[in-house]
């Protein structure tokens, strides 16, 4: 029964995967043509060798030939895909796409899992502090700092702690990921860095992601605390402390768990802009400048890489959603 | 304090502020649980019972407050004691099988887990000794302890859930169990069922116990004492036997002659006419007056006080008063 | 007509949705009005940079000598009509699909449905400055339709969920009952009881296509209109060092607080509408 759901789940991600692969080769088919033409002219003459030779040179270099017919180009595509090669750099020639993401990639997740936890966990405990204590001061300043925060898109944010704390104040570095007189590798000092430059860029994720937590928590929270089975285990002589972390923080937290990668995902993807403003060098600071240069073999690669993370991601959280949730086994 | 009596209810009033105006659920009400027996509740839905229940392990649920009165267990108000005293006071002293037992259990938590949890919430004693306790209870009301320990709540059925409320309920050797409406929602086989294990644990356990129920002929087969309650108020207290041999209020009579009995011919069966009172907006008088054959001018200026109509027992209507006998 | 004046007369009653409306209407007044008013000049006075504001320039000038006032006004104008005609394509295509889909069922349903969950996995705003990248944006029409093109699929979602419960309620059962034609249940039954649904979601997602539009001119990928405010944030950073130089903060700072603003009111009159519309919420 459960086995047949995973397999259903794990089959219904494949396709999408493979959606998702022919939509970034139907990219990169957009590609204008003068593009690689241009390098493939710069080429001939730089080797001096002919058109078509470079033609054939390049395409082995990026899987991708325009003067080919579309089948075998599509064939060329995926082989190279499947070998794992997403092709270079247009723009750096000697780089590949691959090693750009392997390098950028764990910034990225890092920043946006810390981001994320954070944010997460502070809205729930909020939240259901909110739900708790109706009366208190704490619901009327959350729901005005979710207004506010909302009201702000994440990038403005973000320009804005620029502003204020690394060239107002100086507290915070205004580029990069680590101190370059820091010698990277598994020491205080190194950890210490990357910590103090992802500061911000973790800051702006959080402060515009707390709010929406909170509210969602608290709704939740909300509706539980009216269960007959709060009640009860007040009866049974349960400590609030109890109930409050193990019935309403457990029961209102399930839902949310499929939200989290919904949002992970918002994250990779609001990252281009957050991490161009704090030049921090992520996927998304690479896949601007990779939009800015026109750059497509980088630009399909991020965008394949991040299609099947956020597919991937999906699938865990749904996973793990019916693995926690006793409640969803019988339903499937 | 009476020694017979766990629990003595003082003057009890609890309120329940709406929009709409204030409605006064529990109406200066006193009531004794006499120990080892099978006192029974009887009312219509919103006639103040299960608040009144509530009351007794005072969880009144907002925006329901209790204004006035005591509960006293051998001899202390257990309104008036601290947090702490309170938590342990609840299901170690008093317990109750709640009318949603369906929904009175965690259903992220397996049955087992929140047994534990329960007993550790009171008294320190070692995880095997509580599973054995917990076995020995679901066993005795006919479950398997191995697999329902394990199982979640959606994983059992109806009746099942009921019976894993009854041996949860007796976790602690508490001196009271309440049982609200243990029946409802469940099929007439279960209830049968249900109410054989209640009775066993009743005489082999001598458990004392409140049972709560809208059906005064079920109430019959097991209560040995009856207070019947309406619009907030107990109109009729007395021993089972004796009240149905003769009824002192008119609205008594009429729950007895509504309800199905296999001696009866069904087409004798009458209900009360007229529909249950509006809280909000209560007859002058006697509440029960303009759904009463008998009422008179007296029945819509005054309200009836309690009176002792016989030997332990209480009636509030104005007929005993002119010492007029029912039929 | 008494529907209208029913429905100011709920936004007016709550005071959230009041200011909201307010906001909203000053907006669209800068955006209409305001250009004929103000006259823009672009052409570059570095004897004037980086003035105070004062009464001939109220926001005082930028990095080029400018008036920021000025620009914002026409900015706008451009960042509405943006939005405006996003929101119209999304709504046009979530709306048709998600009604189609939530109707027919069946296979048609299913292959909707599966090119929906594939565009909802594709996170959203990478693939929008990919085609700013690809498709050089030239005007606003241009420009509304890229940042429509993935914002459509939630909406057909959601719509497609809403004629679904619609469906099985008692009045249009009735209606299929009494033989009404299917225009008939479709248009005078179906569609008004998502109305409310629907302009929440005009709103919204015009609100999410501004976002994404000033982020777009922020990163330089749609640089045909200089007033824009995300052209001017762009500029701001990139040309006059408007982040640490305190003499462009205003530059810097309007565009945002405009941005903010118009958010913030957007916020207020959704959540106005939902009372004013639904009709589980009044009273």
């Amino acid at each position: 029964m459960t086995l047949v759901i995973v397999l259903k789940r794990i089959g219904m991600a494949f396709v999408t995967v493979c959606l998702a692969t022919v939509m970034t080769f139907i990219l990169l088919r957009l590609t204008p043509g003068n593009a690689i033409d241009g390098w493939a002219r710069d080429y001939a003459t730089q080797f001096g060798i002919t058109l078509e030779e470079a033609y054939r040179r390049i395409a082995a270099m990026i899987n991708y030939n325009p003067n080919e017919p579309l089948h075998e180009q599509f064939i060329r595509y995926i082989s190279g895909l499947l070998q794992g090669n997403l092709g270079v750099s247009m723009v750096y020639q000697q780089i590949t796409v691959n090693s750009i993401i392997a390098n950028a990639m764990p910034w990225t997740i890092f920043v946006a899992t810390i981001s994320l936890l954070i944010s997460f966990v502070i809205g729930m405990l909020l939240g259901v502090r909110m739900a708790w204590k109706r009366n208190s001061i704490l619901e009327p300043s959350v729901s005005l700092f979710t207004v506010i925060t909302s009201a702000i898109p994440d990038f403005i944010f973000a320009i804005l702690l620029l502003v204020v704390f690394a060239y107002g104040l100086d507290w915070f570095p205004v580029n990069g990921a680590y101190d370059p007189f820091v010698t990277p590798g598994f020491n205080i000092d190194f950890i210490v860095s990357v910590l103090y430059y992802a500061a911000m860029p973790i800051l702006t994720f959080v402060i515009t992601n707390i709010g929406g937590w909170a509210l969602m928590m608290k709704g939740n929270a909300v509706s539980i605390l009216g269960e007959d089975y709060i009640i009860a285990a007040k009866a049974r002589g349960i400590s609030d402390s109890v109930i409050m972390n193990r019935y309403v923080m457990k029961n209102a937290m399930l839902p949310m768990i499929t939200m989290l990668a919904v949002t992970f995902g918002g994250m990779l993807g609001g990252a281009t802009l957050i991490e161009n403003i704090f030049q921090y060098p992520g996927i998304g600071y690479f896949l601007g400048e990779a939009t800015r240069t026109r750059d497509y073999t980088v630009m399909q690669g991020i965008m394949l890489f991040l299609s099947v993370t956020m597919i991937v991601a999906n699938l865990i959280a749904d996973l793990v959603y019916s693995k926690l949730d006793p409640r969803i086994k019988v339903e499937g | 304090m009476n020694e017979n009596n766990i629990i003595e209810i003082r003057d009890l009033s609890i309120e329940f502020k709406l929009r709409s105006g204030t409605i006064r659920a529990v109406d200066h009400v006193s009531l004794d649980i006499p120990k080892g027996k099978v006192t029974a509740l009887v009312g219509e839905s919103g006639s103040g019972k299960s608040t009144l229940a509530s009351a007794i392990l005072n969880i009144v649920s907002a925006p329901g407050t209790i204004k006035n009165g005591s509960i006293f267990l051998n001899g202390e108000d257990i309104l008036r004691y601290n947090a702490n005293r309170l938590r342990h006071y609840r299901w170690s002293d008093v317990s109750m099988v709640f009318q949603a037992a369906q929904n009175a259990l965690n259903p992220v938590m397996r049955i087992g887990e929140q047994m534990i949890e329960t007993v550790l919430a009171h008294k320190k004693m070692g995880k095997p000794e509580i599973i054995e306790k917990a076995s020995q209870l679901l066993d005795y009301v006919r479950l398997e302890p191995g697999r329902v320990l394990k199982a979640y709540p959606h994983e059992l059925s109806g009746g099942m859930k009921q019976r894993v409320m009854i041996a949860f309920s007796l976790l602690l050797d508490p001196q009271l169990v309440i049982l609200d409406e243990p029946t409802t929602a469940l099929d007439v086989i279960t209830q049968d069922y249900i109410f054989d294990i209640l009775l066993k644990v009743h005489k082999e356990m001598n458990i004392t116990m409140l049972l709560l129920s809208h059906d005064i002929s079920v109430v019959a087969r097991v209560a040995d004492r009856i207070g019947v309650m309406y619009a907030g108020k107990i109109v009729e207290l007395g021993e089972t036997f004796e009240m149905f041999e003769n009824a002192k209020h008119p609205y008594t009579a009429g729950l007895i002659q509504a309800a199905p009995s296999i001696l009866d011919d069904v087409s004798e069966n009458k209900s009360i006419k007229g529909s249950s009172p509006n809280l909000l907006n209560l007859p002058t008088g006697c509440a029960f007056h303009p759904r009463c054959e008998f009422s008179t001018d007296l029945c819509k200026l005054e309200q009836p006080r309690a009176i002792s109509v016989g030997k332990d027992r209480l009636a509030a209507c104005h007929l005993n008063e002119k010492g007029e006998m029912l039929a | 007509m008494r529907g209208m004046i029913d429905f100011f007369r709920i936004i007016c009653h709550n005071k959230r949705s009041f200011i909201g409306l307010i906001i909203l209407v000053i907006f669209i007044l800068m955006a209409t009005v305001g250009p004929f008013v103000f006259k823009l000049n672009m052409t570059v006075d570095y004897n004037n940079r980086y003035l105070t504001p004062s009464f001939e320039h109220w926001l005082g000038t930028d990095f080029a000598g400018r008036d920021t006032f000025i620009q914002l006004v026409h900015g706008s104008k451009e960042v509405l009509l943006v939005g405006l005609l996003a929101a119209f394509f999304t709504l046009f295509v979530g709306a048709l699909l998600g009604t189609i889909s939530g109707l027919v069922g069946g296979r048609l349903d299913a292959g909707i449905m599966l090119i929906t969950n594939l565009f909802l996995t594709i996170p959203s705003f990478p693939i929008l400055i990919i085609m700013a990248a690809i498709f050089s944006i030239r005007d606003p029409i241009s420009f509304a339709l890229v940042l429509s093109a993935w914002s459509w699929p939630g909406l057909t979602r959601a719509v497609r969920s809403q004629i679904i419960s619609l469906k099985e309620r008692d009045f249009i059962v009735i209606c299929k009952v009494m033989g009404m034609s299917k225009p008939h249940i479709i248009f005078k039954e179906l569609m008004p009881s998502i109305t409310s649904f629907l302009s929440i979601s005009f709103i919204m997602t015009m609100r999410g296509a501004i976002t994404g539009s000033v982020g777009i001119m922020m990163l330089g990928l749609a640089p045909y209109s200089p007033t824009n405010w995300g052209q001017m944030l762009n500029l701001a950073i990139s040309q006059t060092g408007g982040i640490f130089n305190p003499l462009g903060f205003i530059y810097l700072f309007s565009p945002i607080l405009c941005l903010a603003l118009f958010q913030l009111g957007s916020i207020f009159f959704a959540n106005g509408i939902d009372e004013a519309l639904n009709p589980r919420l009044r009273g």
